[in-house]
């Protein structure tokens, strides 16, 4: 057997590096905290750009993972304790008191969604008709899209850029994956009840990525879903329930108000609550603006971590669409094999 | 006892003399100046304290503060040890020095330089008694004084000994004043010292000057005597003469500080005579730098009040309204300062001047709709219990029954839904009849606009309330937000309507045990927001509430003590980094000990906190909310 | 050129050519966060004084950087600096700061 690496994170990218990784022949140990694979892909229905169900690519990778069992050992509900300097390689000492020798640790830890509730003025955890895009996704997973009081929506707003964007709660970077989303939800509210309105709440729709233009184009041409330029001020609650949203139809320049029934706060991504610990255990570096893991460069070293040995992937050096993250990966399994066969 | 010099003068008494006829014609000057701008009500005022039994007040007044520095005392021994062993040790010389004069020499008591240079005049022995318990007295006030000045010394370089982690930095004014002050003395001893040999001394001139009579015998001559007596004169009047510039105008203006508020003159909206006397007063002694939150909590020590009286004492006036508008006006400043001077109000007043560089703020458009404001939309009062939509028309068409409570939210509070919802399911839990006045966004209440600066423009505003919350007819207004709360308690005119703030009415509530709590297991600590605490002396209500809900623990940082949020309405020229910086930090201070919540009692310094994240906040209505026990709640199945 | 004789009426067209940058500096000077907005209109959204008139925080602040100067001035007077933009803003403008540096710098070049 070849050498041997540990991955911290068994999400997407965690699995897909594990893989990639395998496929050359070496032995992985992918430690997981939670006692499942997936991340937050297990929480998800279905993927942009093209309604692909999430279960499905779930299935396939963690099959792959399963199969490949002679490389790949998965470790549940473990954390990372420690890491020591070997002479050769690195010992990985888990919460579970297992010691692995190492020659490279690849850490994926991910993302985590940002808490709603710490915009209080957007009503999240005071008014049951407001969700997250969480919530809604798991609304559809349930195939159960109603209200708090068992209603069928007639009018859905979604809020971009919640938690991003945002100086106020120290988020100042875009999340990338909210517009999309949201374009994406609001098409699926409108394949549920085509007679609801639905409105999508912007500052900046990005949509540059391959796809998500025609994507855009859809929800406007062929389910007339509302973009109004304006960002969500406030919200308060109406005597039934529903939830009455101001913001400036900044386009117009006039301010707005509006009735809906359902709320959707498309919440952005942040650096996981492990990333401080782990940094810290590691020796890795954290961006001082957006708090992710930083990479030695954005080009030719964009897996390495500033410590010997330690590489990174997907969403913990930055907000990442799944089809980057996979990539990612991937490329830090190219990176991890150039640095052992160097 | 008998005079040296039949004509009892010497040339080194001349710039002394300079000096004093030079202090002696400022301070006529100044006070004339001071009194001139007063307004008549303030002369008039100032007139008849002379001559009332308050007098008596002041003077008592005059030497706890100007010369026991009682109020230091109270913040570090050493540092009130330094401060009154030279000013009442000095104000002693002068006084045992007077009185040596009138039992020695009645006749010289017209020399003004007499009692200053009297060991050089006169001659006297030990060995009289009267003559020894003078020498003691005067060796051992000087031996005061020089102990003090040596202190002094230390704290430019040790001020942590004097519980201060900053202190002033000195401008060479400052710095000539000061090292005059530190050289009178220990000259005075000197040529005291050798002098004594001729003209005799105590305890600590003699015994010096044994040692210096000692040196006598192998030079013999004296040469140095009427040099260090020229020195001794040269260094008062260098410190009398920088005094109207230096830090030391304290020492004059200080006294009539005193005079002034005993006599019942107060700050006014304009920076009269009465504030130019505080300005004067600042000692510069840098005890607002430690307790001021932009200097601890966001590097910005020139923003301090010190900083700030300076500026405004030299007409540097861009500075000085810069400083206005970085200050949060938490009042802590205020509260340190042992002169008493009111640096917020002297920060409001100049803001004030600065309106007419301003286009007058035009709030007609709210004129118009204010009178059909209230209870237009929803009489949300009515629809307390479940009454229904249709008596509560019925109610308000027929004019019946005004709401017991007027709630006003406020601005903030909009922005902390959490808030309001918690205070209509209270009032709702409590069967009280409430009209939500702001509940479709009202009117800001003005304290904005008055701590911009902006009295007229508040007082429109006040006006638009003033009709809408008397129109409701309720005699309670309740308020969730403390900035409205001062301002419709202070300065409102609302005739027959209490002003409470919610934490004043959760207390009530639960007091005429209209609501009912449970005690949760949550730890929290409770922050007093500035407007509340320091502002309207809200302190004991809210802790009274707190503890029948939670388990409050105490942090050093309560009452007075309490942090700002850094997030003040005041502050309208602080960078958001820096407010963020001041809230983090106190945050940081306010949860040393782990607790699951701080309960605060303001929209303002709830989001501040909840910004940081790092720690759950809650609104006391919150907390109270959450532990209401609902009656209808118990029996059900 | 040919005159199409429209001399008379005021162009719509804002000339970016033709404006005093003067009055945008030395507001972005004294208070920096005006260069950090990005027209969300939050702070209009929020606006107490919004509600009864055109008052248009995020409008006046572009004005300003248009140099069109003249309906800012009729505007500025409305605001009751109550603060809540300044809470809401995602840039962290200074907002109360602003309305006002731009009511004390139209007052000095007495435009109203």
């Amino acid at each position: 057997m070849k050498e041997t690496i540990a991955i911290i994170g068994g999400g997407p990218a965690g699995m897909e590096a594990a893989l990639s990784l395998a496929g050359r022949g070496y032995k992985v140990y992918l430690v997981e905290k939670t006692d499942a694979l997936g991340g937050h892909l297990a929480r998800w229905d279905r993927l942009f750009p093209q309604q692909d169900p999430a279960q499905d690519l779930l299935n396939e990778m963690i099959g792959k993972v399963r199969e490949a069992d002679d490389y790949i050992e998965v470790i549940y509900g473990t954390e990372l304790q420690y890491v020591k300097r070997r002479m050769r390689g690195l010992e990985v000492m888990l919460s579970n008191q297992t010691v692995l020798q190492v020659d490279a640790v690849l850490v994926a830890c991910g993302f985590d969604l940002f808490r709603a509730e710490r915009k209080e003025e957007y009503g999240y955890g005071i008014y049951e008709n407001v969700l997250t895009s969480a919530d809604l996704e798991r609304k559809f997973k349930e195939k159960k899209v109603v209200c708090h009081d068992g209603r069928t929506p007639q009018k859905v707003a979604f809020v971009h850029c919640v938690g991003s964007r945002d100086e106020k709660v120290d988020h100042t970077y875009c999340s990338k994956v909210c517009c999309v989303t949201a374009v994406k939800q609001a098409c699926e509210i409108k394949e549920l009840y085509p007679e609801a309105e639905v409105f999508n709440l912007y500052m900046d729709l990005r949509m540059f990525d391959r796809y998500f233009e025609q994507m855009y184009h859809k929800a406007q041409s062929h389910f007339g879903v509302h973009f109004v330029r304006g960002r969500l001020s406030e919200v308060s609650e109406t005597v039934d329930g529903r939830i009455q949203i101001k913001t400036e139809d900044t386009l117009l320049g006039r301010p707005m108000k509006l009735t809906v029934d359902m709320l959707v706060l498309m919440v952005g991504m942040q650096a996981c609550a492990a990333t401080a610990e782990l940094a810290e255990k590691l020796d890795l570096k954290v961006s001082p603006s957006d708090h992710f893991f930083e990479t030695k460069d954005l080009f030719l070293r964009g897996n390495q971590a500033h410590a010997k040995g330690i590489f990174l992937a997907g969403a913990c050096t930055g907000p990442k669409s799944l089809p980057d993250t996979l990539q990612d990966a991937r490329s830090a399994a190219e990176s991890i094999h150039r640095y052992l066969t160097d | 006892m008998h005079e040296r010099f039949a004509n009892a003068f010497d040339p080194f008494v001349i710039p002394y003399m300079i000096g004093f006829v030079f202090v002696i014609a400022y301070l006529v000057g100044a006070l004339c100046y001071v009194v001139k701008q007063l307004p008549l009500s303030d002369k008039k005022k100032m007139l008849k304290h002379l001559f009332s039994y308050k007098i008596f007040i002041t003077v008592k007044d005059i030497f706890a503060d100007c010369l026991l520095h009682v109020k230091i005392w109270k913040k570090n021994k050493l540092l009130g040890y330094m401060h009154s062993s030279i000013a009442f040790g000095w104000f002693m010389l002068i006084l045992v020095g007077h009185i040596e004069i009138f039992f020695y020499a009645p006749h010289r008591v017209n020399l003004p330089y007499y009692p200053i240079f009297f060991r050089y005049f006169m001659m006297e022995t030990e060995t009289t008694v009267g003559g020894s318990v003078f020498f003691f007295l005067m060796d051992f006030f000087l031996l005061m004084v020089l102990s003090g000045i040596a202190l002094a010394m230390i704290k430019r370089l040790r001020r942590r000994f004097f519980g201060m982690k900053r202190t002033t930095r000195l401008k060479w004014n400052d710095r000539l004043g000061m090292y005059a002050l530190w050289c009178i003395f220990p000259l005075r001893f000197l040529a005291e010292s050798f002098t004594s040999h001729i003209s005799g001394g105590g305890f600590l001139t003699r015994g010096f000057g044994m040692v210096f009579d000692w040196f006598n015998q192998f030079i013999n001559n004296d040469a140095l005597i009427r040099p260090t007596w020229w020195a001794y004169s040269i260094a008062l009047m260098v410190f009398f003469l920088t005094l109207p510039w230096s830090r030391f105008t304290h020492i004059l203006s200080e006294a009539l500080l005193i005079y002034m508020r005993n006599a019942g003159i107060r700050e006014t909206s304009k920076n009269n005579g009465y504030a130019s006397v505080e300005i004067y007063s600042c000692s510069r002694c840098g005890l607002c730098l430690d307790p001021c939150q932009m200097v601890s909590g966001a590097s910005l020590r020139q923003m301090a009040s010190v900083e700030f009286t300076r500026n405004i004492r030299w007409g540097q006036r861009a500075q000085a309204l810069e400083a206005a508008s970085y200050c949060l006006m938490c009042n802590r400043c205020v509260q340190a300062c042992p002169v008493g001077v009111n640096s917020v109000q002297l920060k409001l007043n100049l803001k004030g001047a600065d309106i007419q560089y301003r286009y007058p703020h035009r709030y007609d458009y709210v004129e118009s709709d204010a009178a059909n404001r209230p209870l237009a939309t929803t009489p949300a009062w009515a629809n307390i219990l479940q009454s229904g939509a249709e008596t509560a028309a019925v109610e308000k068409t027929t004019g019946e029954a005004a709401p017991e409570v007027v709630y006003f939210a406020g601005c903030m509070s909009h922005l902390t839904p959490g808030i309001e919802r918690s205070m209509v399911r209270i009032f709702k839990a409590a069967g009280v009849g409430y009209t939500f006045l702001d509940e479709e966004g009202g009117i800001c209440c003005g304290r904005p606009l008055m701590l911009s600066g902006d009295r007229i423009g508040g007082e429109q505003l006040m006006a638009r309330n003033t009709e809408a919350i008397l129109a409701t007819g309720a005699k309670t207004l309740v308020c969730s937000c403390p900035i409205c709360y001062k301002i419709f308690k202070d300065t409102y005119k609302l005739e027959g309507v209490r002003v409470l703030h919610h934490t004043e009415y959760l207390l009530q509530l639960l007091e005429a045990g209209r609501i009912t709590v449970r005690k949760g297991a949550e730890t929290g600590v409770y922050h007093d927001p500035c407007e509340l605490g320091r502002h309207a002396g809200i302190y004991k209500q809210p802790r009274d509430v707190l503890y029948r809900v939670l388990n409050l623990h105490t942090t050093p940082y309560e009452g007075k003590d309490a942090l700002c949020c850094g997030h003040s309405i005041a502050a309208e020229g602080m960078p958001y980094k820096k407010r963020r910086m001041i809230a983090k930090d106190a945050l940081k201070k306010m949860t040393e000990k782990n607790v699951d919540v701080v309960v605060t009692a303001c929209p303002s310094c709830k989001r501040a906190f909840a910004e940081i994240g790092t720690v759950g906040i809650k609104d006391i209505a919150e907390i109270v909310c959450e532990q209401l026990v609902l009656p209808q709640a118990q029996p059900q199945k | 050129m040919k005159d199409f004789g429209f001399g008379l009426k005021k162009s719509g067209v804002i000339d970016l050519d033709g404006i005093d940058w003067t009055l945008f500096r030395e507001i972005a000077a004294e208070e920096p966060s005006f260069m950090n907005c990005f027209y969300c209109g939050t702070c209009t959204a929020t606006c107490s004084a919004g509600k009864y008139t055109g008052f248009n925080l995020r409008r006046l602040q572009l004005l300003v950087k248009r140099g069109q100067w003249e309906e800012v001035a009729q505007r500025i007077p409305e605001c009751m600096l109550c603060g809540k933009c300044q809470w809401v803003c995602p840039k962290g403008v200074n907002t109360r700061h602003i309305v006002m540096l731009i009511n004390k710098k139209l007052h000095a070049r007495k435009i109203c």
